[in-house]
């Protein structure tokens, strides 16, 4: 390898280099993290809700008429019914809100002493009957469901809290290290102790904003039954491979019950392949606008490397020429030219690896983006390693095609 | 060491065809000191082209060092000029990014020689034309006459069996090609093959042995009354 050569003909062209090597090392930096955030974002997307989403649908069924608490309970009542009894149906539960429905419902500060300032966790608070967690398909994996006598009604401005919940998991081991969580109380935003009744495996919060990613599935189901005048979700749980025909079968049965109620024909009824669509799609977004500063960055790059090299060869021709005359086959020339690129980018990866772990640390500290693995590191020099290459391989086989006699021509 | 019989070399265009050399024939042996004269466009650079490997040819044999070339391939004449042949440009051709050292050691890298071979070598060459002192110079930092005794160097190095020189001199102001000169007569004395294009009658009658090309052929001056006389001159001139 001809390297101390190589950089001694570079030092004569500092500001070309520096340049190059400078935007392989800001590239380095945003497509590294830019790609963890991409990794990030598509996992989240992936991740469970614990709900059997291939079976269930969600209507969102707002009122027509200002009724009072008990004529809402009653039609809830008798809407379920309704619901329960469709041939396609295999259950229907009511909530204020339900995992990834980004709106209704509320997040709860949640403390193990009555008297304690900073709270434990945060989190949502699902309202649901004795149907909630088999309609969902939710997995109880210790305790019990709620019986029937446990449930209350509740109207928009009661303030209830029941001696009784289910938590998630997550929830649970939050709150009880050690694994003993079921039996045990806690305090969500009220002097009164909430005992943990039973537990289930996933249930994913409502919410995914930023703020909520320390509170990830951490959730619990407060046994009330829904009776805002203003309206209700209802959760339809699909008999298997019947969701399309439940889905057509609930909006009529329920207008055919009681027509003073409106289902917004837009996103009313909504299967939860959609709720999942429509929860992630700010995630989706920023996975492909990440993706496609990446791509547009890595492009402005190779570029760079190709017009760079293309200057160069085009400015050496000459001194090309005068190698070959000296014994330069076209294997040293391209060798020369991949070993000068080479270098540059060796020079700004190792600047690069500096401001990658600078700017995942200010996203760290700004963002609540988690450390960057060292993995992403790698991936990313090994790209911008194969990238600076391939650049620059065109020129550079050009380069190898300069004849010898171009020593001999006038400059 | 050089021959050429019945070579030619033609540039061929959709509409013309032009003989750069026709019928060409030249017979240099080891350890001679030939000048080769003519005109412009005479082809005395294709000649040196051709005899230093940097261009094929259309037809005939070309013989160096006893070794047919034309069917050679592009690496086998990449080594052959590496190895057997060293350059004297008219324009020095020095690579302006590298140092004294470097450029001198360009050919050696390329022959895959060793560094402290490579090293030894290189200050010699440098100390035989005095410019060992200036290794860490850059070209811009050095005069004509020094920018064509690394030149030299360069192509002493490698320990070429022939050395080829387009116009030297042609660069240099009269003292400095004087020096050059004076330094290529002496690498002839010690045994060296060179084979030197001018079209500088003074410079040619320093030679061993004078060759004229015109319109792409070797002639002999002495039946050639127009050059006849000139090149006599220069020659008494000289030897005198």
């Amino acid at each position: 390898m001809h390297i101390q050569p190589i950089l001694a003909a570079l030092r004569k062209h500092k500001a070309g280099t520096l340049l190059i090597a400078l935007q392989i090392a800001l590239t380095l930096a945003i497509v590294c993290n830019a790609l963890f955030i991409i990794h990030q974002r598509l996992a989240h997307i992936a991740e469970p809700t614990g709900v059997d989403e291939s079976n269930v649908f969600v209507i969102e069924n707002m009122w027509g008429e200002q009724y009072n608490k008990q004529q809402a309970a009653a039609n809830v009542e008798q809407d379920l019914a309704t619901l329960r009894n469709l041939p396609a149906v295999q259950d229907a539960t009511q909530s204020d809100s339900y995992p990834l429905s980004t709106v209704g419902g509320s997040d709860n500060f949640i403390t193990l002493k009555v008297d304690q300032v900073e709270p434990t966790t945060d989190a949502t608070v699902y309202s649901g009957d004795e149907h909630f967690l088999h309609t969902l398909g939710l997995k109880l994996i210790a305790g019990r469901d709620f019986r029937a006598d446990e449930v209350k009604d509740a109207g928009q401005r009661d303030v209830v809290v029941p001696p009784v919940t289910i938590i998630s998991k997550a929830m649970a081991d939050k709150l009880y290290p050690n694994g003993d969580a079921l039996g045990k109380s806690f305090y969500s935003m009220s002097s009164t102790p909430v005992t943990i009744v039973g537990i289930v495996e996933t249930m994913q919060r409502s919410r995914l904003g930023a703020w909520a990613i320390p509170y990830a599935e951490q959730s619990m189901v407060w046994p009330i039954r829904d009776a805002s005048p203003l309206g209700v979700f209802y959760i339809v749980r699909a008999k298997p491979g019947q969701l399309a025909a439940a889905m057509q079968e609930a909006p009529k049965a329920l207008y055919a019950a009681n027509r003073m109620r409106i289902i917004n024909p837009k996103d009313g009824l909504m299967s939860f392949a959609q709720v999942r669509r429509r929860a992630y799609d700010s995630d989706r977004g920023m996975a492909i606008l990440m993706g496609i500063i990446c791509v547009v960055l890595l492009a402005i790059t190779g570029a760079g490397i190709v017009g760079l090299t293309s200057f160069w060869v085009g400015q050496r021709r000459r001194q090309i020429g005068v190698r070959r005359a000296l014994g330069a086959t076209h294997r040293d020339i391209l060798h020369y030219f991949l070993t000068e690129n080479l270098l540059i980018s060796v020079g700004g990866i190792g600047v690069g690896i500096v401001l990658t772990f600078g700017l995942n640390l200010w996203l760290v500290t700004r963002f609540e983006l988690g450390i960057m693995p060292l993995t992403y590191v790698l991936s990313g020099v090994v790209l911008l390693i194969v990238l600076g290459q391939g650049a620059v391989f065109a020129p550079a086989l050009r380069a190898s095609r300069v004849p010898p006699v171009e020593a001999t021509r006038p400059a | 060491m050089l021959k050429m019989t019945h070579l030619s070399k033609v540039y061929r265009t959709e509409v013309v065809e032009t003989y750069a050399l026709r019928d060409f024939n030249i017979d240099v042996k080891e350890g001679e000191f030939v000048a080769v004269t003519g005109p412009s466009g005479s082809g005395k650079t294709t000649f040196l082209t051709i005899a230093g490997l940097l261009e094929t040819f259309t037809g005939g044999e070309y013989h160096l060092d006893g070794m047919e070339v034309s069917q050679l391939n592009d690496n086998a004449r990449s080594k052959i000029r590496n190895e057997k042949i060293g350059f004297i440009f008219q324009a020095f051709n020095l690579i302006p990014d590298l140092n004294v050292f470097d450029n001198v050691e360009v050919p050696l890298r390329y022959r895959g020689m060793k560094t402290p071979e490579r090293k030894e070598r290189i200050m010699n060459a440098l100390e035989r034309v005095g410019l060992a002192s200036r290794a860490k110079h850059y070209p811009a930092e050095l005069s004509g006459g020094q920018q064509q005794r690394v030149a030299i160097a360069r192509a002493l190095a490698g320990s070429p069996r022939l050395l080829l020189a387009d116009e030297p001199t042609g660069n240099l102001d009269t003292q400095m090609a004087r020096g050059v000169l004076e330094l290529l007569e002496e690498i002839h004395r010690e045994g060296a093959t060179i084979v030197m294009v001018t079209h500088d009658p003074e410079l040619a009658a320093r030679a061993q042995r004078n060759v004229h090309i015109i319109d792409g052929q070797v002639v002999d001056l002495a039946e050639d009354p127009r050059f006849h006389t000139a090149y006599t001159a220069a020659a008494g001139q000289v030897r005198g």
